[in-house]
C-alpha cells in the first residue's frame, strides 16, 4: 500500500511554491543517465524511480488524495508536466496511472477500485492499451477481436497490434467487440485482462529505431472473468472516449520537440551553418513555428487552469507540433550531413548529437493519438463546421 | 510604458470592441471601399472625424495631451475589427506610426499643440521616415537637415509614405551633423512636393521631395538619441498594429472562403465535403490562430514597456507570423472560390490585396525573422 501519510494539499500552494518543490525533486531524485532520453523508457530503466515516486506520493499526480494520489487540479498539473519537461523526466510505462486508473475509477466496480488501484499505483500491475488492430488504426471501431460470454467467462479471440511496451506490461485493457448494433462504436466492451493468462502471446515488434518497443498481441480462446468487464456490456466505447482531452493537450507540448531544436541549433553553431542565409532562413522559420506554437499552446493551457473543458480545437496544437517536430528533425538530418545518417551519438566539433534517433521518433508522431489526417477531420467538421 | 496594462485599460476593452463592431455594421462597407480605391483622396475626413470621436485616434495618445492614454492591446481591436472591413482610413500610419513618434518625442510645446489636434481628428499627419525599398533601419537616413537660423534647412527623398494622400503634416526623419532628428513639416511647406504611388489595395504609398525645405526650431520633435528611439518604437508599434490589422482581414476572408464551402455545391454536393479541401481550409484555420495567439502574446508583452531588443523581437515575431498567415488565407481564397474568386467583382480579391500591401509594408515575413534571429542571439547572424 501507498504510505500513509496523507499527501498535501497541493492546489493551496502557490504556483511559484509548487514549481519550485517540484523542480528541487526532480533535481535532487531523477537519475542524470536517465535524462532527456530520446526512446521509450522502459520499466527495468525506470522502477527504482517509479518506487522513489511512489514512496513520496507522487506517482499519481492525477489521482484523488484519497486513491494515493496528489489530486492537482488543472493548472498545477501543467505546472508539474511543465517541470516534468524541463529536466527532461521521462515517462515510465505509466499508462495504468494516466488511462486506466482514471476509467476504473470512473467506470469500475468497487471490487474492481480495490483490486486494481493500489496496485496499479504502487507498479505490481503494469499496463498497456490494447486498442488499435491490423484492420482498426484510425478507424478504431472497425476493431473485431471478439468476446464471447460463456457463463462466467468471456472467451477472447484475435490480435491487436502496436501496444506500446506490452512486454513491459503485467496487464492490458482491451477494446473488444461483444455484440453488434446499428452502429460500429455499439458493441465493443472494455475489459481488464493478467497477461499471464494462458493462450496470450507476444511478438515484438522492431520500430525503425530499431527498439522493440511495440508488440503484437494474440489472443487465443483466452478466458478472461465477466468480473473484468469496465462499464456495461457493449457500452465499452463510452468507457475509451471518457479520456480525452488533456492528453491531446500534453501530447501537443510546444517542449516535445525541444531536445530537436537544442541540437540542431547546436549542431548548427558548430559547423558555421547560421553563417548561411539559406539555412538560417529555414532555421529561424522551424525556431519560430516551436515558439509561435507555444503562445498556441499557452492560450489552451490557460483554458485548462480556468477550469474550462477542452474543446475539439485542441487536435490542432497535436497537428502543428508534430509536424513541426518532423520539419525540424528533417533539418537536423540535414545538418549532420554524412554524419547525420550514422547511428549513434556523435561528436559535431564539441557538439554532442543524436541524429538518427530524433528523426525516427519524430516519424509517428503524426500516426499516433489520432493521425494528422484524423485530426484534420475532426477540425473540419467540429470546429468549421464543414459537411460531412 | 506604452499603456496602462492594468485592469483599467483592459476595461476599455469590452466597449472598444461594441464600438467597433457598431462602427463596421452601420459606418462603412465594402461599396465604400470600392469606391474610394484609386482616387486621390484615398480614404474620408468624415470617416476619419467619427474615428476620432469615438476615441479611437488617441488610443495611444498620453492622456495628458487629450488621448485615451491606453495601450497596444487596446489599438489592435480597432485595427483588426476595421480590417476586416478594409475601412481605408490610415489608422495605423496616424493613430500609430506618427502618435507613437510624436509622444515618444521631447519637444514639449509641440507635443502640447499637436497630439490634441491628432487626437481628435484636426490634424492627420504621417511618419516619413523611410528611403529606401526594403532598407527599414531608422537611422539609414540620407536626407540631410542643414542648421538654417536656428531650425533646419531640409534636402532628400522620402519614400513609402502610408496615409499620406490626404495628410495635413509629416514627420520627417533627417540627418544632422549631429546626429539624427525629427521635424514637423505641414503639408504646405515651401520645397516639399508630393507624389502618390498606387498601391495594390487602391490606396498609395508617397513620395516626399524636399528641396531646401526650412524647418523653424520650434518644428524640431526630438534630436540624437531621443529622435531614434522615436523611431524605433514607432516602427515596432506600428509593426504590431500592422499585424492586428492582417489577423483582420484572414479571419474575414477565411469566412468568406468557409462559407462558401458550405453553399457552394459540385457534383450534388457541397464542396465543403470533399476532403481534400477540409484539410486545406483546416491549415488556414490553424495559421489563422496561430497568428492570433503570438499577436495576443506580443501585444502584451509591447504593453509591458519592455527595451528596446525585447519590443523589436515582440513585433517581429508578430509580423513574421500575421503577414505569412495572412498571404496563405487570402491567396487559397482565390483558389478555394474558384473563377469567381478571380473577378474584380468578388471581394475575395479585395482581402488578398490588402493583405499583399500590409505584408510587404514595414518589413516582409522573412525580413523579420532574420531581424528576430538577430535580436534572440547575436551570434546567430
Amino acid at each position: 500500500m501507498n504510505p500513509s501519510i496523507a499527501s498535501p494539499d497541493y492546489n493551496a500552494m502557490s504556483d511559484e511554491d509548487f514549481r519550485r518543490e517540484v523542480r528541487a525533486f526532480f533535481e535532487r531524485e531523477y537519475p542524470p543517465r536517465l535524462r532527456y532520453i530520446l526512446h521509450r523508457a522502459r520499466w527495468h530503466d525506470m522502477k527504482d524511480w517509479w518506487r522513489k515516486l511512489y514512496e513520496k506520493g507522487w506517482i499519481a499526480p492525477n489521482w484523488p488524495r484519497e486513491r494515493g494520489g496528489m489530486a492537482l487540479d488543472a493548472g498545477k498539473m501543467v505546472i508539474y508536466l511543465e517541470e516534468m519537461e524541463r529536466h527532461g523526466v521521462a515517462r515510465p510505462p505509466d499508462q495504468g496511472i494516466t488511462q486506466v486508473g482514471p476509467l476504473i475509477m470512473r467506470f469500475g466496480t468497487r471490487e474492481q477500485q480495490e483490486h486494481y488501484l493500489p496496485r496499479t499505483l504502487s507498479g505490481e500491475y503494469i499496463w498497456c492499451q490494447g486498442y488499435s488492430e491490423p484492420n482498426a488504426g484510425s478507424d478504431l471501431a472497425g476493431l473485431q477481436t471478439a468476446a464471447v460470454l460463456e457463463g462466467e467467462h468471456f472467451v477472447v479471440n484475435g490480435q491487436k497490434i502496436w501496444t506500446s511496451l506490452a512486454d513491459d506490461a503485467t496487464h492490458i485493457y482491451l477494446l473488444v467487440r461483444t455484440g453488434k448494433g446499428a452502429k460500429k462504436q455499439q458493441g465493443i466492451s472494455f475489459l481488464l485482462v493478467d497477461l499471464k493468462t494462458p493462450g496470450i502471446t507476444l511478438r515484438p515488434i522492431r520500430n525503425l529505431a530499431g527498439h522493440e518497443e511495440f508488440c503484437q498481441v494474440f489472443f487465443d480462446d483466452v478466458r478472461v472473468p465477466r468480473a473484468n468487464l469496465v462499464g456495461e456490456l457493449d457500452d465499452g466505447w463510452t468507457v475509451a472516449k471518457a479520456l480525452l482531452g488533456f492528453e491531446r493537450l500534453s501530447i501537443g507540448s510546444p517542449r516535445r520537440p525541444a531536445y530537436a531544436l537544442n541540437r540542431l541549433e547546436a549542431v548548427a553553431r558548430a559547423k558555421g551553418l547560421l553563417e548561411d542565409p539559406g539555412f538560417l532562413d529555414r532555421f529561424i522559420a522551424l525556431k519560430l513555428d516551436i515558439e509561435d506554437g507555444a503562445a498556441l499552446y499557452g492560450r489552451f493551457v490557460e483554458q485548462v487552469k480556468r477550469g474550462e473543458p477542452l474543446g475539439p480545437d485542441v487536435s490542432m496544437l497535436k497537428i502543428w507540433t508534430m509536424e513541426t517536430w518532423q520539419r525540424l528533425t528533417d533539418l537536423l538530418i540535414e545538418a549532420g550531413a554524412e554524419q547525420g545518417v550514422v547511428a549513434g551519438v556523435h561528436d559535431v566539433a564539441g557538439v554532442e548529437a543524436d541524429f538518427l534517433t530524433p528523426f525516427y521518433y519524430a516519424r509517428p508522431a503524426t500516426i499516433y493519438g489520432g493521425s494528422s489526417e484524423i485530426q484534420r477531420n475532426i477540425l473540419a467538421k467540429t470546429v468549421l463546421k464543414l459537411p460531412g | 510604458m506604452t499603456g496602462d496594462p492594468s485592469s483599467t485599460a483592459a476595461e476599455h476593452r469590452g466597449p472598444l470592441r461594441a464600438s467597433v463592431a457598431d462602427y463596421v455594421a452601420r459606418g462603412t462597407d465594402l461599396a465604400r471601399v470600392r469606391r474610394l480605391r484609386g482616387t486621390s483622396t484615398e480614404y474620408e475626413r468624415t470617416a476619419w472625424q467619427k474615428m476620432a470621436e469615438l476615441g479611437w485616434l488617441g488610443i495611444l495618445v498620453p492622456e495628458r495631451y487629450g488621448g485615451l492614454g491606453l495601450g497596444l492591446a487596446e489599438m489592435a481591436i480597432v485595427a483588426r475589427g476595421l480590417a476586416r472591413a478594409l475601412v481605408p482610413e490610415p489608422l495605423t500610419a496616424t493613430a500609430v506610426l506618427a502618435a507613437t513618434a510624436l509622444a515618444a518625442a521631447e519637444n514639449e510645446p509641440l507635443k502640447r499643440e499637436q497630439l490634441p489636434r491628432l487626437a481628435a481628428g484636426d490634424v492627420l499627419p504621417a511618419l516619413a521616415w523611410q528611403e529606401e525599398a526594403g532598407e527599414l533601419d531608422p537611422a539609414a537616413i540620407e536626407t540631410r537637415a542643414t542648421p538654417f537660423e536656428g531650425g533646419f534647412k531640409l534636402n532628400g527623398v522620402k519614400r513609402f509614405i502610408a496615409g499620406a494622400a490626404q495628410a495635413d503634416a509629416f514627420i520627417v526623419s533627417a540627418r544632422a551633423a549631429g546626429g539624427v532628428v525629427l521635424l514637423w513639416l505641414p503639408r504646405d511647406a515651401a520645397g516639399a512636393q508630393l507624389e502618390l504611388e498606387p498601391l495594390a489595395d487602391g490606396r498609395s504609398f508617397a513620395t516626399l521631395r524636399l528641396d531646401d525645405t526650412l524647418v523653424p526650431r520650434s518644428g524640431v520633435a526630438a534630436s540624437g538619441a531621443a529622435a531614434l528611439e522615436a523611431l524605433g518604437r514607432a516602427f515596432d508599434h506600428g509593426c504590431a498594429i500592422a499585424g492586428a490589422e492582417l489577423a483582420g482581414v484572414m479571419e474575414r476572408s477565411l469566412e468568406m472562403s468557409l462559407d462558401y464551402l458550405k453553399t457552394r455545391v459540385q457534383f450534388g454536393k457541397p464542396i465543403g465535403s470533399f476532403q481534400a479541401l477540409q484539410h486545406r481550409a483546416v491549415d488556414l484555420h490553424i495559421h489563422q490562430e496561430l497568428a492570433s495567439a503570438v499577436l495576443e502574446e506580443a501585444l502584451g508583452v509591447l504593453d509591458r514597456g519592455p527595451a528596446a531588443p525585447a519590443r523589436a523581437a515582440a513585433a517581429s515575431r508578430v509580423k513574421a507570423r500575421c503577414a505569412d498567415a495572412a498571404a496563405r488565407i487570402t491567396r487559397e481564397a482565390i483558389q478555394l472560390h474558384g473563377a469567381i474568386g478571380f473577378t474584380d467583382e468578388f471581394d475575395a480579391g479585395l482581402y488578398l490585396k490588402r493583405a499583399l500591401v500590409l505584408t510587404a509594408w514595414l518589413g516582409s515575413a522573412s525580413w523579420h525573422r532574420r531581424r528576430y534571429a538577430r535580436l534572440v542571439s547575436g551570434a546567430l547572424a
